[in-house]
């Protein structure tokens, strides 16, 4: 027995308080005094006696309450011996399935190391016996329970035979995670058998994440060495084509522990090879892989998504990573409608910032607001109002029938929309002091707050040296995002959501009288044409080359009104009938591509490539898998074989039955204390 | 007739006894005024022819006037009336059940009765006892007389304990008229041994009256539960139950005073017992119309 918080047993002095109460205290009780004693008879009396009964009881159970409570502060325990669960323990197989076991392994012809690895996990699973219960899990990039924890051999040699190979990066960090919460649920030893190449790229950040529980042992099954691999490593190339002849992919190819080689690169469009080039791959050196890039200027691309990949001749042992898929959508110019009643300079501004993109193209088609309003809006990708003042019957509406769907719309205020009492179809309202400063005054605003991670304001830092002299006081309302604020906290850029759109408004103007930033080329150009690119999407940008396990966006907001779509890599709808309804997003898990169509309706091809570290197949040294399966040891010195029958001694707690005689004690007192109080009276 | 007698409570914030005094008797007699049949000791007696050598001050002019002959009023008390008050002071009257010690109430009553002699041109004198004679003031009609016996009273303390021969020995010493001796004291002793040290009072045509002073918590204590009651007289300690206070002690002293009366009256002693929660002016005022229909 003993105590965790030994020092509260001082307490027990507190004792000395009842013992002063009720002995010593009880002798100098005051006599009363009376004139004289002469009718009056010595007797003893029986009421006193009862009184002095009652002391004794009360002054134990007071003492009692003392005693137990300082015991209960020092959190008394006893050392009970437990049986080590009777020689049970639970045997975990983990097999590898991530992208670099599609690798042939080494001394075999033509066998994965996936194929072996499973060949192993059968063997370990030939050797648990039969009282023992076993589960088979998958390594991916997450860990997936095949089985649950059987006894039986057949359902394990079943589970491994489905385990198929994935594209998802491997990922210790995660296996360590579930052992451990798996043997705080199942409270007895637990004994990981882990198949896999043991990739140097698997292992966490942090060794600690790799951490084993206390009756954990591990022991590994390694699955193909350290091999030299060859891999496109990287593309980058643009999203969108609008002129063929000015392309620009440029392809990173890296060997992992291979020497100096020349290797042909080829870049594929929808399955017909239409340049190839060669590349001298430089060995690598202290452990980074050699590294050479590829430039291709040209990619004839049809109208529309087309699948392109950049692939090279390795002929290595991992076949899977020599090709990297890419998408490019072919388009048209996108047409944005510029309404402007003909003040200011504002469209030159805008449309030479929109002019100098070579990525982007955007054509700007400018309209007066009357002839807006009964024009159809449906071809144009964003629709900007510059500076406009109470607009004619009809646009309004318009507008709002344009952005519902999806569309968005970018609004500008100026001088003129002092004379409207709410930003049209955004809604917030235009404050009726809004003091739209007279420039002679010389005094300006610098921007106070900016969300730098919105698409808008990427690489804009805080529009650093500029001016802004007059701006329009918008209060936003509580679903606005303002996304950046002048220093007297007006807002200069909100966005609000309309429907499934989006309405972008700037509350200064586009030429240089009311700010200056058209005359900062480096903020102004990239301001614009973020700004066109976010809204003339008509959502937010989706990522069209991501790696296996991304997510992507199917819908945001709460509508539930369109459905989404996805077809995988072989034209199969990936997403059940209440899926296409309700998710909001859908994870990539294999290479390939992806056809997406969102709730909004926008339809892209999203290229899934297997991450670029699982290439690397270097593998973990020794001394740090041994470090690894120490800290599931138990201690040091043991080597892992679960023990049999063991004793173990756990601390248990005497509290909660302290804490029971201390209330039933506390009880008792009362009652006492009560009828000794209540005592007199009666009689 | 709407009386309003004056509380023992009231009366123990006046500081001045002389005071108390006054106005214990001021309000007494201007009631015995209006009361004509009611009198103390002292009173007209008859005419006498006046000698030379008599006191002018007691000549009645008034029938001088109509009979122009000298005629002394004399009054019966002056010549033959002495009052003594025996104050005890013994440690059983310090008690108090609320607020006001017996002892202040004795001294009240002593300083009511001294002054209402004095009024009357009694000879009064004072003897302070406990188990010894602590103070005494001969008696005498002297200028300053009264000053002195409330000196006297004021300077009383609580002593020890109650010895009565002590106290009548000494007057007995002195007395050498017939008057009138008042004994105050809460008579912690058996009425026997206490009418057998007063009676040679008696012996000598003195009237004797008794005021035994005790507080209702005295006679009637009233107990919530077991106490230890010390004596004040000799300090001993005894464990008391309230059933026992309540119902046997009562009885006890319910014979206690009436044995106590029976024998004073027998040896042909006034016997008054004084309740200390009762207003002063009205146990006297109640004692005098006793006293008048015994006359």
């Amino acid at each position: 027995m003993g105590f965790l918080t030994p020092w509260f047993l001082a307490g027990v002095v507190g004792v000395g308080l009842p013992i002063w109460l009720h002995l010593l205290k009880r002798h100098k009780s005051d006599p009363k005094p009376f004139p004289s004693l002469m009718f009056f008879e010595r007797r003893e009396q029986s009421s006193v006696v009862h009184r002095r009964l009652d002391h004794i009881l009360l002054f134990i159970l007071r003492t009692a309450m003392l005693i137990l409570l300082a015991l209960l502060f020092a959190n008394p325990f006893i050392n009970r011996a437990t049986p080590k669960a009777a020689g049970k323990k639970l045997v975990v197989v983990a097999v590898d399935d991530s992208f670099s076991m599609r690798a042939f392994a080494s001394g075999t012809s033509g066998e994965s190391r996936l194929d072996k690895a499973k060949r192993e996990a059968l063997d370990i699973i030939s050797g648990i016996p039969a009282t023992t219960a076993a589960e088979v899990v998958a390594l991916g990039g997450t860990v997936e329970a095949m089985t649950q924890q059987t006894n039986d051999p057949a359902e394990l040699r079943g589970a491994v035979a489905a385990i198929k190979p994935s594209d998802s990066r491997a990922s210790f960090g995660e296996l360590a995670r579930f052992t451990r919460t798996l043997a705080e649920s199942s409270k007895m030893p637990i004994e990981v058998h882990l198949v896999s190449d043991l990739q140097k790229s698997a292992l966490p950040p942090g060794f600690t994440d790799l951490r084993l529980a206390g009756d954990t042992t591990l022991i590994l099954h390694p699955v193909g060495g350290e091999i030299p691999n060859w891999t496109v490593e990287n593309v980058k190339a643009p999203t969108h084509v609008y002129d063929p002849k000015r392309v620009r992919i440029q392809a990173t190819v890296a060997g992992f522990g291979t020497p100096a080689a020349k290797r042909n690169v080829s870049l594929v469009l929808n399955g017909h090879q239409v340049q190839s080039k060669p590349v001298d791959v430089p060995a690598g050196a202290d452990g980074a892989p050699g590294r050479a890039q590829v430039e291709f200027d040209e990619l004839a691309a049809s109208y529309g998504p087309n699948r392109c990949e950049i692939k090279i001749d390795s002929a290595d042992a991992l076949p899977g990573d020599d090709s990297f898929q890419f998408s490019v959508e072919r388009g048209d110019p996108k047409k944005i409608l510029f309404i402007d009643n003909g003040r200011g300079n504002g469209k030159l501004y805008y449309q030479t910032a929109l002019d100098s993109s070579t990525d982007a193209a955007f054509a700007l088609d400018v309209q007066r607001p009357e002839t807006a309003a009964t024009m159809s809006l449906a071809g144009y990708a964003l629709v900007v109002l510059n500076n406009l003042g109470p607009l004619p019957p009809g646009l309004e509406e318009n507008l709002e029938r344009y952005v519902n769907p999806g569309k968005s719309l970018l609004i500008v205020l100026g001088p003129a929309s002092v004379a409207m009492t709410k930003v049209p179809v955004e809604g917030d309202p235009i404050l009726p002091a809004s003091s739209y400063a007279a420039r002679e005054t010389e005094r300006f605003l610098t921007v106070g707050d900016i969300d730098s991670g919105h698409p808008v304001m990427k690489g804009l830092e805080r529009l650093d040296g500029v001016s802004f002299y007059q701006a329009v006081r918008v209060d936003p309302s509580k679903d606005a995002h303002v996304l950046a604020k002048l220093n007297d906290q007006t807002p200069l850029l909100l966005e609000r959501q309309i429907g499934q759109g989006k309405v972008l408004v700037f509350t200064s103007t586009l030429d240089n009288i009311s700010n200056d930033l058209p005359v900062h080329g480096a903020y102004w150009v990239p301001f614009v044409l973020q700004s066109a690119t976010y809204l003339g999407g008509g959502g937010a940008e989706q990522p069209v080359n991501v790696a296996v396990d991304s997510y992507v966006e199917l819908r945001t907001g709460e509508s539930k009104n369109a459905a989404a779509e996805v077809l995988d890599q072989d034209g199969k709808r990936a997403l059940s009938l209440e899926e296409a309804t309700n998710a909001k997003t859908y994870q990539l898990t294999r290479e390939g591509f992806f056809d997406v169509k969102t709730a909004s309706g926008q339809q892209s091809l999203i290229a899934a490539h297997a991450d670029r570290r699982e290439s690397d197949l270097g593998v973990i040294p020794q001394e740090t898998l041994d470090l690894w399966k120490g800290t599931g040891a138990g201690g040091a010195g043991s080597d892992g074989s679960g023990g049999n029958g063991e004793q173990k001694t756990t601390p248990w707690s005497l509290s909660p039955i302290l804490l029971l005689l201390l209330l039933l004690v506390a009880l008792a007192e009362s009652v006492v204390a009560n009828g000794y109080l209540r005592a007199p009276a009666e009689r | 007739m709407v009386q309003r007698f004056l509380d023992p409570a009231v009366l123990g914030q006046l500081n001045s006894l002389d005071l108390v005094a006054k106005t214990v008797v001021d309000g007494f007699i201007s009631g015995l005024h209006r009361s004509p049949d009611f009198g103390f000791s002292q009173e007209f007696a008859e005419y006498r022819s006046y000698n030379p050598g008599d006191d002018l001050r007691h000549v009645d002019w008034n029938v001088f006037a109509r009979t122009e002959r000298m005629y002394l009023k004399r009054y019966r008390g002056e010549t033959n009336c002495q009052v003594n008050v025996l104050l005890d002071t013994s440690g059983s009257m310090k008690f108090a059940s609320k607020g006001m010690q017996k002892l202040d109430y004795a001294k009240f009553l002593a300083a009511s009765v001294l002054y209402l002699a004095h009024l009357q041109r009694d000879a009064a004198g004072l003897i302070v006892f406990d188990e010894e004679v602590r103070h005494f003031v001969q008696p005498s009609t002297r200028q300053g007389q009264l000053h002195r016996l409330l000196h006297g009273v004021a300077e009383a303390e609580p002593g020890k304990r109650t010895n009565l021969t002590r106290p009548f020995a000494h007057l007995m010493d002195f007395l050498r008229r017939r008057g009138m001796v008042a004994v105050i004291s809460d008579f912690w002793e058996a009425p026997e041994k206490v009418i057998e040290m007063v009676s040679p009072l008696r012996y000598r045509g003195n009237e004797v009256v008794l005021f035994h002073l005790l507080d209702p918590e005295e006679i009637r204590p009233k107990l919530k539960h077991p106490v230890m009651l010390e004596d004040l007289e000799t300090g001993e300690m005894m464990e008391v139950t309230p059933d026992y206070a309540a119902h046997e002690y009562r009885d006890k002293m319910t014979a206690h005073l009436a044995d106590i009366d029976s024998r004073a009256k027998g040896a042909g002693m006034d016997y008054f017992l004084v309740d200390t929660s009762r207003p002063l002016d009205a146990a006297l005022r109640e004692y005098l119309a006793l006293r008048t229909g015994r006359l």
